[in-house]
């Protein structure tokens, strides 16, 4: 009998650890905020740049740089659809939206000019990044002011 | 004059073996995100390195033991056994970072995802494992690691702030981001203070078979070599701090890390990054496949020499064999080697007093070391670092969690 009153409440305390473990963790591990996503976004816009840069100089291989572009047009994906689902405060999300996915085709872009190996029409791509990637910091620090 | 021909070959194998992917991760993360804010990290994990570099040279020379040897000889084998589960099982996951390093730096060179690496680079390092010899391990790889001193050229040609960066060897604290900063900070401590390199250092000498006339040589080594290893890293850290702050690149990505050096040295940074990073790595597998025969080899008795033929220690190979190659599985499924790497940093840190707490009773034995045991200089040196470990331990893995 006792057993069995231990069996049971042992197996009530493991059903309420198994729901306060990941609890616990959702707890500490804290999503990134939308000012630490802005700095994300604006770390692989500058990586796009100057994998770019470099390319436009011919010190890096059309691969690796093709690749590259690739991964911060990916990785750009993923951060603005989480950063833009938080809806960040005092921002115009549209127009987040609009600049996020222009740059988003640049890069596309510029990594199939690398293909085709099209440097004019790649410099020109990436001085509109440059521009796309000054208003992304003026949103940064609209966010960070309002944070 | 063969002696002083020992010493500049142990110095520069010391320089060229220096790096590995994660010290030059955690190095160019830290340049990236803080600028030379946390050069004092790399600055006090070289310090201690050179410590337990020294002792663990200076117990191999004298008391011709392998710290395996004495650990297992002085405390029994259950508890080496414990400090053998919990030393393998983070040299594993730096082998899997360093086998990952090799199949990255293959992929920005060729194009080719490093999943599709992950076999034939473990081949390679299982084939020279097999054919080669100590002499090629310790010194070939790290001959060729000499390329990183590139890290230094660029570093210079960039015209750092040196006052700026002198100031970074004394630690600060950010304004924000303080979480990261300490994730950041334990990872290089983490990735400096490696303990497979003392028990690989230690086996190395028994190997050479080393005595007492050799102990101000290992002195000179353990001083110069890892001092100049150690500003390879920093090299690293200060390129990384011009290269990538200014624009606002954080590293989370090799394919990042790639452009380090090419705006210092166009025509050739990018190739030199890729080459420094492959033979880097590739030494390091090696060095760390080693070491791990070496603690089942010393360990449970068998016999052991990376110059003897295979079938003479038919058990000690065995074991590199099957972990090589149990290495490249995670890589095979595309596990991110970056992320192993500040994993198994985080993970170096936590077991790090389980190798140094017996390693100071045995640097303190007179049956081990006579007149040579440790002095009040390196038992405090050794104190400190354990009290480290200790916090490093505590903080590192909720730290990875917040912050990382």
């Amino acid at each position: 009998m006792r057993l069995k009153r231990f069996l049971v409440v042992e197996t009530r305390m493991r059903a309420k650890l198994f729901f306060a473990v990941p609890l616990v963790f959702s707890t500490v591990c804290k999503p990134p905020t939308p000012a630490e996503q802005m700095d994300s976004v604006i770390s692989w816009l500058a990586t796009a740049g100057m994998a770019g840069d470099a390319w436009l100089r011919h010190t890096t291989p059309d691969k690796y740089t093709r690749q590259t572009l690739e991964l911060s047009h990916d990785t750009l994906l993923q951060i603005s659809d989480d950063l833009l689902k938080s809806r960040p405060p005092g921002t115009d999300t549209a127009s987040l939206d609009s600049v996020l996915t222009r740059s988003r085709g640049r890069i596309a872009q510029m990594a199939r000019l690398v293909e085709a190996k099209n440097s004019p029409a790649f410099l020109s791509q990436l001085d509109s990044l440059r521009v796309d990637e000054k208003l992304v910091k003026q949103f940064s620090d609209s966010i960070k002011s309002k944070q | 004059m063969k002696k002083i021909l020992q010493i500049t070959l142990g110095i520069i194998t010391s320089v060229g073996g220096f790096l590995e992917i994660g010290s030059v991760t955690t190095a160019a993360q830290a340049g990236a995100s803080f600028g030379y804010q946390l050069l004092w990290a790399i600055l006090l994990g070289t310090i201690c390195l050179i410590f337990l570099v020294e002792m663990s040279g200076r117990l191999a020379a004298v008391s011709k033991h392998t710290i395996v040897d004495a650990t297992r000889e002085r405390f029994g084998f259950p508890f080496y056994a414990i400090v053998m589960l919990g030393m393998v099982l983070v040299a594993f996951m730096v082998l899997v970072a360093e086998l990952g390093g090799i199949g990255l730096s293959l992929q920005i060179l060729s194009g080719l995802g490093f999943p599709w690496w992950a076999i034939p680079v473990s081949f390679v390092v299982w084939l020279l494992m097999w054919k080669g010899t100590f002499g090629l391990i310790e010194n070939g790889a790290s001959l060729l690691g000499l390329v990183t001193i590139s890290f230094v050229v660029a570093a210079v040609k960039m015209h750092p702030d040196w006052g700026s960066a002198g100031h970074g060897l004394l630690p600060t604290m950010p304004g924000d981001q303080k979480a990261k900063y300490g994730f950041i900070a334990v990872s290089i401590l983490g990735a400096s203070i490696s303990p497979y390199l003392m028990y690989f250092y230690s086996s190395g000498a028994i190997e050479d078979k080393w005595d007492e006339s050799y102990i101000p040589m290992n002195r000179i080594i353990a001083g110069f070599g890892m001092t100049f290893g150690g500003l390879l890293s920093m090299a690293v850290l200060v390129a990384a701090a011009l290269a990538f702050q200014p624009r606002g690149i954080d590293i989370d990505k090799f394919e990042q890390a790639a452009l380090l050096m090419t705006s210092a040295l166009p025509k050739w940074g990018f190739y030199f990054f890729a080459f420094s990073m492959l033979f880097a790595c590739l030494g390091a597998a090696l060095e760390v496949s080693l070491a791990i025969a070496y603690f089942f080899a010393q360990g449970f008795g068998w016999n052991w020499s990376e110059d003897l033929e295979p079938s003479k220690d038919a058990r000690f190979s065995f074991a590199y064999t099957i972990i090589i190659f149990l290495a490249a599985i995670p890589l095979l499924f595309g596990v991110d080697p970056i992320k192993v790497t500040l994993m198994s940093m985080a993970l170096t840190a936590a077991t790090l007093p389980l190798a140094i707490v017996p390693f100071l009773f045995l640097m303190n034995d007179p049956i081990y070391l006579g007149e040579h045991r440790n002095g009040w200089v390196s038992n405090s040196v050794v104190a400190i670092i354990i009290l480290i470990s200790f916090v490093l331990s505590v903080i590192s893995i909720p730290l990875q969690i917040i912050g990382g």
